[in-house]
């Protein structure tokens, strides 16, 4: 079985500080054209395992193997790259202003310049040739800020099998077999973008191989041919796809350890029409419209509802979140909230004043990461933890806003060694878990949630859910925008069909459910 | 024992939060490494008392252009106005001394209040870049100093009433530095223990979170300005009294260049975020350091100008590495 390996890794451990055990003895293996999936849960050691391929730690121990022959490990990502790996990071991403030639040649353009000039014609017709034989159809003198974000991240993909080409001869496919380590490359895309890019790996596997490290169940299963399971530095499982499918189910529960977000549906009840009809309205929005994005959007939403808006990219579903906390204004309409009218140009502090509050799941926005975890949290609930001796002097209460920290950690449940922990140390979804704490404790009227579990892992996501169902149990309102139909369906109450900017069709949960399938 | 243990509770964990901030300052290392190498090098003269509070007065100049500003460049933005407000409000304390009597010098706090307050207006509402808008409105100032001493035909804009103010009340320790004290600490209080402090802090680390985080973003950003302006304005009483009861006529590099030096070197990135006014302190005495110690070394005074600019440079290189090694970890 082996044989047809092209890179095997046997028992790598890699120890951090003497203390934290990020990998435990793991083995896999990559053969010739085929997509294989690395999942986990944020801190499982999928990232820690990939730096370990292109070169970027050294692992404690551990055998490396290239093609049958034992070999060393990478001691830098060239290295690496001589050994056919490369590797796409989730962020790192693109230079915007290059053009699409540039930014595939960028560091290579040694290789092509005679007598101190750039071989332009040369460069040129070698890209057009790659993005051809890849299947990637786009105009290699567009500049990268013009693609979509799928293209940009082929042409990344094509830049990575590109430079281990040219590491090894030349640009034609032949010989080489790269294997290029996809980090949640579909993080931020949105669901037609993520088919688009997998259509096109596809394309590509027939000449290069794919370490693809997700922790989204569904495309891994779709798109892999096995899949490896990491789950606290072990390798807890692994499926070959072509002879047994494992579950959604049951992926889930190899991932986490334990069962999946069924149970939340059985523990809370979802507002029926006529139930909901008996609450108090705690926000109207009234004929909301702004040219190129939404026209005559009208909805009500009741105390302790979650409305989730719901239609593609482009649809205009984010844009009217947006406009909620006023981050976006609007041409037209009207907004009531509590009775009151809100400012259509009021800006986001306003709007909290008046109970609306805000949480997307772009942790890199919304957090301070080089602050301690206490001070993020108190920064929403600044009331809660000033004194004022006089009214323009509001001085902190240290005590105070440590105790706030702490309770907030221990009810989310965030892993932290304590309140001071600066937060670009924590994993991805202890950040978003205090992104979503500091909210609990201000509890506004209403929460406008805009992809609150992007980018983050299984477990950490049923958490957040469930945070968000308890603050819902207790009388706040949400609107929810997101790209996942399951959340939706965890999350909301009703659910409005966003097409075209209009709003088409109200679901109930359980319309929704049915429709989608869940 | 017993004393220790009943202490523990709150004197420590303030004991060990302000000895891991002295470790992680470089200016701090800065500081204990030119005070070594200049007790070897001049033990008799670095040592003495007069030497000392030459330091000391340096040291007050210094902090006193820079405490303020600090604020502003914690907010990612820069002023430069100080020299502006140090000049016209001492040519301000002039004009009024014999209306007001002994209570214009404090025209200066309120002087230095107004220019913050415009600044913040006007960098809010125009969008202009702080720094530009800054150092025009001291090179209006500056010649407006000049316009005054023109019209009147004075050479300097001297307050003799005010020479008291220099002298030492306490020996060996300079009147300025205790007109310097309630600065300050009025300046480490707004910072580390007020919300205000907070979110200028917020707003320079991530604008847009703070945004998010419903702060209202501009407001706080025209009273960052104001914090400056009358601190600045506050420590310009101090510096009147280290000149002998008058302000400077003309702009001067040495002390345009000296308070943005001492916020960078003691480690407040001009990209802001992080730092704050007790990091200042500490790059204003590593700065008044590296001067006395030119001034022992029997250096021509006239290449100052070319320490000065190598310390600026030195300042920011230092203030980069420190934040790499923040993002490395």
């Amino acid at each position: 079985m082996f044989n047809s390996s092209i890179l095997e890794v046997r028992n790598v451990s890699k120890t951090f500080n003497g203390v934290v055990k990020a990998l435990d003895g793991v083995s896999m293996a990559v053969k010739e054209n085929e997509i294989v999936s690395v999942v986990g849960e944020n801190g499982a050691g999928k990232s820690t395992l990939m730096k370990i391929l292109v070169g970027i730690y050294p692992p404690d121990a551990g055998e490396l193997y290239h093609k049958g022959a034992k070999v060393p490990f990478p001691r830098n990502p060239m290295e690496a790259l001589k050994r056919g790996i490369s590797i796409v990071y989730q962020e790192k991403g693109i230079i915007p202003h290059l053009k699409v030639y540039q930014f595939l040649f960028l560091g290579l353009e040694e290789k092509f310049t005679r007598l101190g000039r750039l071989q332009l014609e040369r460069i040129l017709g070698i890209a057009k040739t790659v993005l051809d034989e890849l299947g990637v159809k786009c105009d290699i003198t567009s500049y990268m800020y013009e693609l979509p974000l799928s293209m940009q991240k082929m042409v990344e993909i094509v830049r990575a099998i590109l430079s281990i080409r040219l590491e090894h001869g030349g640009a034609e496919s032949d010989g080489v077999n790269p294997i290029i380590i996809l980090d949640e490359p579909t993080a931020p895309l949105s669901r037609e973008e993520r088919d688009e890019l997998f259509s096109h790996l596809l394309e590509m596997k027939k000449t290069s191989s794919f370490i693809f490290v997700s922790h989204i169940i569904p495309e891994v299963m779709e798109f892999s041919e096995r899949i490896y399971v990491l789950r606290d530095g072990k390798l807890v499982a692994h499926h070959d796809l072509s002879r047994e499918k494992p579950t959604e189910e049951e992926l889930f529960k190899e991932i986490v350890g334990r069962e999946s977000h069924r149970y939340l549906w059985a523990k809370y009840i979802y507002g029926k029409p006529e139930e909901l009809k008996g609450r108090p309205i705690i926000l109207s929005v009234k004929n909301l419209s702004k040219k190129g994005y939404y026209q005559d959007v009208s909805f009500d939403l009741h105390k302790g509802e979650c409305i989730g808006l719901f239609g593609p990219a482009g649809s205009g579903k984010s844009e009217i979140a947006r406009t909620i906390y006023g981050i976006l204004a609007p041409d037209s309409g009207m907004i009531i909230t509590n009775g009151k009218k809100v400012g259509l140009k009021d800006e986001p502090h306003r709007r909290l004043k008046m109970g609306i509050g805000y949480f997307s799941g772009e942790t890199g926005k919304e957090l301070f990461l080089y602050w301690p975890i206490r001070k993020n949290i108190s920064l929403v609930n600044m009331e809660k933890v000033v004194k004022k001796p006089i009214k323009i002097a509001a001085i902190i209460n240290f005590k105070a806003e440590r105790s706030l920290a702490e309770k907030v950690m221990k009810e989310m449940r965030i892993r932290a060694p304590s309140v001071e922990t600066e937060c670009y140390s924590l994993s991805g979804g202890n950040k978003q878990k205090i992104s979503v704490g500091k909210w609990l404790e201000r509890s506004p009227n209403i929460l406008v949630l805009l992809d609150p579990t992007i980018g983050i892992d299984v477990g950490s996501r049923e958490e957040i859910y469930e945070a968000l169902l308890e603050m819902k149990k207790g009388g706040i309102s949400m609107i929810l925008v997101s790209d996942d139909p399951k959340e939706y369906a965890i999350l909301c109450d009703r659910i409005i069909l966003v097409k075209d900017g209009k709003l088409k069709k109200i679901y109930t949960n359980d319309e929704f459910r049915k429709v989608m399938q869940l | 024992m017993k004393n220790e243990s009943r202490k523990k509770s709150t004197a420590l964990p303030i004991l060990f939060s302000t000895a891991r901030m002295l470790m992680r300052t470089p200016a701090f290392w800065l500081i204990i490494g030119l005070a070594v190498l200049f007790t070897a090098l001049y033990s008799g003269s670095f040592l003495s008392s007069t030497n000392l509070e030459n330091i000391l007065k340096g040291f007050v100049v210094t902090s006193m252009l820079s405490v303020g500003p600090t604020f502003v460049v914690l907010m990612g933005s820069l002023d430069v106005s100080y020299i502006g407000i140090w000049m016209f409000g001492g040519a301000l304390v002039w004009l009024l001394f014999p209306y007001l009597g002994m209570v214009s010098i404090f025209v200066y706090p309120i002087f230095g209040l107004a220019i913050g307050l415009v600044n913040g207006i006007v960098h809010v509402k125009t969008k202009i870049p702080s720094f530009i808008l800054t150092i025009a409105i001291t090179a209006v100032f500056a010649y407006l100093t000049t316009v005054i001493r023109n019209i009147y035909g004075v050479l300097t804009l001297a307050v003799p009433e005010y020479r008291f103010l220099a002298g030492s009340v306490i020996p060996y320790l300079p009147n300025t530095f205790l007109l310097a004290l309630p600065v300050l600490a009025l300046s480490i209080f707004f910072m580390n223990f007020t919300k205000l402090g907070t979110y200028l802090c917020a707003i320079g680390s991530n604008e847009e979170g703070a945004e998010l985080a419903g702060i209202n973003v501009k407001k706080y950003k025209v009273l960052g300005f104001s914090v400056s302006g009358f601190l600045t304005g506050l420590g310009s009483i101090a510096l009147f009294s280290y000149l002998g009861a008058r302000a400077p006529v003309t702009l001067d590099l040495n002390e345009m260049v000296r308070g943005l030096a001492a916020i960078v070197l003691g480690g407040t990135p001009l990209v802001g975020g992080v730092g704050g006014p007790h990091r200042t302190l500490f790059g204003a005495l590593a700065y008044t350091l590296i001067f006395n110690g030119l001034f022992l070394t029997g250096i021509d005074p006239n290449q100052f100008k070319l320490y000065i600019g190598l310390t600026l440079w030195g300042a920011v290189l230092i203030a980069s590495r420190r934040l790499k090694g923040v993002l490395i970890a």
